[in-house]
């Protein structure tokens, strides 16, 4: 009977019940993210890339008086910067959503 | 400024509806999680299971993103963001109250959400070096990238970082005020079409119907900025504490 167990395994019987309960229902996973707010997010990451780029070669052009170089090499910084960034946020967003193994792989996909 | 020492007295509006919707935001969450928390029950009540469950998904968002370290460090800084820009989107939601046109949403201005990403920003820089001095810069320098590349990297890391308090700052703001202006302009073709009269009037359902549609939609955004604003400071804070990627 449940009345003649030592009350450790009473608790650990409630906690493995609660954990059971706990893995059916909804889970503290993060909110799917919609493809529109995802766009938003990488259109974010690469135009603020691009401005931060450009500014800091407009500071360097100010300051050390090369204009417009510092501009034109900063801007294209910004946009290398800024392909990074898209690549990280894509990295992570795949880390979190992994490809379903079962997905049916599409066959002109291969490298031949 | 003040030649004159009867100045000190004069009066001057001190408060303008962005900061009075700010402190309400803020007030609104102390006063909230005080009351939820008050009785402390071993089997909560449901406010307490509401407060309980916010500091719960919190907690687990910056241990997934930023280990124990992280969360015995930021769990407050991370939670009153969150908290807080939570609560200004909230209160953004309600059309006017006790006379009021509207209420104001914080968040929709940028320099708001700038001064919120500015502190996240400053919080990394001065945490990173206070707990890894000069170990810091390895940020900037991926390990195993060859030399003769290595100063490009580096530059482009700079700017990467650098970039991250702009996106970080303008998705919120974005986000808020966007979806803000739609609302505004879908709800403004229902007059206008009722106006219209005759057959026009009838129409006038379509855009109440997509207002409505869209009110759902603003506070799931409300929400969803709120957390992802949140979620970005656990990974950046987590920088802070393990740089070199």
């Amino acid at each position: 009977m449940a009345d003649n167990k030592p009350p450790e395994d009473a608790l650990s019987d409630l906690r493995r019940r609660v954990n059971a309960a706990r893995g059916e229902g909804a889970s503290d996973a993060p909110p799917p993210q919609s493809p529109a707010s995802l766009a938003m997010r990488y259109g974010g990451e690469f135009g603020a890339a691009v401005i931060v780029g450009a500014l800091l070669g407009y500071g360097v052009d100010h300051f050390v008086h090369t204009t417009p170089w510092g501009l034109i090499v900063g801007m294209g910084l910004g946009f290398a910067a800024g392909v990074v960034n898209v690549v990280r946020v894509a990295q992570s967003y795949s880390r979190a959503n992994p490809i379903d193994p079962n997905a049916p792989s599409v066959p002109d996909d291969e490298e031949d | 400024m003040a030649d004159n020492p009867i100045e000190q007295f004069g009066i001057h509006p001190i408060a303008t509806n962005a900061s009075l919707a700010m402190v309400g935001g803020a007030v609104l969450a102390a006063w909230f999680f005080n009351w939820a928390m008050k009785p402390a029950a071993l089997v909560p009540n449901r406010a307490q299971v509401v407060a309980e469950g916010a500091y719960g998904f919190i907690h687990g968002m910056l241990k997934d993103a930023a280990g124990t370290e992280g969360v015995k460090k930021f769990l407050p800084f991370v939670f009153t963001l969150f908290l807080f820009i939570f609560m200004a989107n909230m209160l953004g939601m309600f059309p006017g109250v006790f006379g009021v046109h509207h209420i104001f949403t914080p968040t929709s201005q940028i320099v708001v959400t700038a001064a919120l990403a500015l502190m996240v920003f400053f919080t990394v820089i001065i945490v990173g070096f206070a707990k890894n001095g000069m170990k810091f810069f390895k940020l900037f320098a991926p390990s195993g990238v060859p030399g003769y590349i290595l100063p490009f990297v580096i530059l482009i890391e700079v700017i990467s970082f650098f970039s991250r308090p702009l996106s970080h700052a303008v998705r919120l703001w974005a986000n808020i005020l966007a979806g803000h202006i739609l609302l505004k302009v879908f709800a403004g073709f229902v007059p206008a079409l009722i106006a219209a009269g005759g057959f026009y009037g009838i129409l006038s359902i379509l855009p109440l119907a997509m207002t409505v549609a869209l009110y759902g939609l603003e506070f799931l955004v409300a929400f969803l900025q709120a957390y992802v604003f949140a979620i970005l400071t656990c990974i950046y804070l987590n920088d802070a504490l393990h740089p070199g990627h």
